[in-house]
């Protein structure tokens, strides 16, 4: 009962020490359970035997150095990932883009079908009878007009996304600075609550050992990092999404288009067939 | 089966409509109906070739997709007969490589000629995948997708031509025409940087242009990368450009332990590939050569 209490007292420092871990990715899940029960343990270790509380407390630090450096490699793997989501995202995002240039050709094609349709309709007309002949006559000039400018346009991508890319990152400065678990990094201290934990902790607010500083050092950067892969995965995620909206809406477009140049085609070959 | 049974039966059509296509050009043949037999010869033609597909035989359906785009030819149905000659490329895909890039380069000729440039730019491609895998001619594959890239241009399809160039650009560092791959790299780099959705791939581009200018020269490297810094600035930022940093530092030292360190350091989060693999190693080499080269 006294080692589990020790090793909860252990993990109690660590889970302190890193407040934003509570992440799915940490093993400490089991180990949260026990924090509550163990809040008023750390003052204990004083009032045991010296030898006892010496081998306690070099068990304490390697439970300590153990964890840490799992938290180091679990957030090496996090940044991998998110390195490996942004690289799936900007893959995507190049698709995306050829998608949308193929389906604007579509569009300019479809509307030259159109036309030529217009054009085959009228010759028809005229061969059908003389009076139709005479109409078109009178309607040739003024469709003439209405072709559609035939230079293909190079393709943009929606202006919304810059907005939505300016706008998050003026939010994103202004979470930093509100957030609470962001300001209390900011101090520079790791359980910078400077009311509990002075008792485990040298003056600086740095655990005194060499190994665990550097094993800190290093997950506070993985996490900063972390933070910022995220923030570009999220804005990657929101220009993805205005994408397809866009792209969803042309297709809609398309879909019609086709649809009615369908109907006219077969009203035209039937059309045509009758005439033989 | 019943496949064995289908290919009887297209290796009979195939015979009748040579049969057909034989009468049609004798002189009587050609005033009483000639045209509409020719046509039926084709469409058996086609029939007998997809036939042969169900079968697998891609030789003999490819021969006979063939045969059907030089009798559409004959009818003057360009459209007809350049897909005629795409179908059978694709059945010679899977068996005779020289055949399919025979029957490609056809189509792609009647395309090009018809002046539908896209459709001919995707062919180019799939005649340089072939090139790729099967033949593993590097150059002749280079050559297509160049060609490829170049109509893609032409049509404005900028996305597609991006990709074909990314090719070019990969295949000619492989071939240590560093130059033009450091012209593709940097080209596209700058192209899609200023896009709000392809700026998250630009740095990797100016990554592989930094890789190639690092080989040719290390100053130059050094120049490229203050150059890219200060065109996109989100490159400083990336993790690529942290490593190339301490690269060009340990090349400058002649430490090829810092070098592997840095490399093992940057992988160990992210994956290298293949190509960035290669270039790094030859890389290495230069400064061990150097290392030689001082004692």
């Amino acid at each position: 009962m006294v080692e589990s209490r020790t090793l909860s007292e252990g993990v109690w420092i660590i889970t302190m020490a890193y407040p934003k871990t509570h992440n799915p990715f940490a093993d400490d899940d089991e180990e949260d359970e026990q924090q509550p029960r163990s809040r008023g343990g750390i003052d204990e270790p004083d009032e045991i035997g010296l030898s006892e509380a010496e081998r306690k407390q070099r068990y304490l630090q390697q439970q300590v150095m153990r964890t840490a450096n799992s938290a180091v490699e679990s957030s090496q793997r996090s940044l991998g990932l998110i390195y490996e989501s942004e690289k799936m995202g900007t893959e995507t995002a190049e698709e995306l883009m050829r998608q949308g240039e193929a389906l604007k050709r579509s569009e300019r094609m479809v509307d030259n079908m159109d036309e030529d349709l217009k054009t085959s309709q009228k010759h028809i007309n005229s061969i059908k009878s003389v009076w139709g002949g005479l109409v078109n006559y009178f309607k040739a000039k003024p469709e003439a007009n209405k072709l559609p400018p035939e230079q293909p346009v190079g393709y943009q991508a929606s202006s919304k996304l810059q907005n939505a890319l300016s706008q998050s990152k003026v939010h994103e400065d202004k979470y930093q600075a509100s957030h609470p678990n962001l300001r209390k990094l900011d101090t520079g201290g790791f359980g910078a609550t400077a009311s509990e934990d002075d008792n485990s902790y040298s003056q600086n607010g740095y655990p005194a050992n060499k190994h665990l500083r550097a094993a800190h050092k290093t997950l506070d950067s993985n996490l900063d990092e972390m933070s910022v892969g995220l923030g570009r995965l999220k804005n990657l995620g929101l220009g993805l999404q205005s994408e397809i909206e866009d792209q969803d809406a042309s297709l809609d477009n398309l879909l019609n288009k086709v649809d009615k140049m369908d109907l006219k085609i077969n009203k035209t070959n039937q059309q045509l067939k009758n005439l033989k | 089966m019943d496949n064995t049974g289908k290919e009887k039966e297209a290796i009979q059509l195939m015979a009748d409509a040579d049969k057909k296509v034989k009468t049609s050009g004798s002189f009587l043949g050609g005033m009483f109906g000639g045209p509409h037999k020719v046509e039926e010869a084709c469409e058996m033609y086609c029939r007998a070739a997809n036939m042969f597909k169900m079968a697998k035989n891609w030789t003999a359906a490819g021969n006979a997709f063939c045969q059907a785009a030089r009798i559409h030819m004959q009818l003057q149905n360009k459209h007809d007969s350049a897909t005629s000659f795409i179908d059978a490329g694709n059945a010679y895909k899977k068996a005779d490589p020289n055949e399919a890039i025979k029957c490609l380069s056809a189509a792609v000729d009647i395309y090009t000629d018809m002046g539908r440039f896209t459709i001919a730019a995707k062919h180019h491609i799939t005649i340089a995948e072939i090139y790729e895998s099967e033949l593993v001619d590097i150059e002749k594959a280079i050559a297509h997708y160049e060609q490829a890239a170049d109509y893609y241009k032409g049509e404005e399809s900028n996305s597609s031509a991006n990709k074909c160039l990314l090719k070019v650009g990969a295949y000619a560092a492989q071939l240590e025409q560093y130059a033009k791959a450091i012209e593709i790299y940097e080209q596209v780099g700058s192209s899609t940087m200023d896009n709000p959705l392809l700026k998250y791939s630009a740095k990797e581009y100016f990554f592989k242009a930094s890789l190639c200018h690092f080989i040719v020269d290390e100053l130059n490297a050094k120049l490229a990368v203050e150059k890219y810094e200060e065109m996109f600035p989100a490159f400083s930022d990336s993790r690529e450009c942290k490593l190339l940093k301490k690269l060009l530092d340990a090349h400058e030292e002649q430490n090829s332990e810092a070098f592997t360190e840095a490399i093992k350091e940057f992988d160990s989060i992210s994956r290298l590939d293949q190509w960035q693999t290669t270039m790094l190693l030859r890389i290495k080499k230069t400064i061990q050569g150097d290392e030689g080269d001082l004692k």
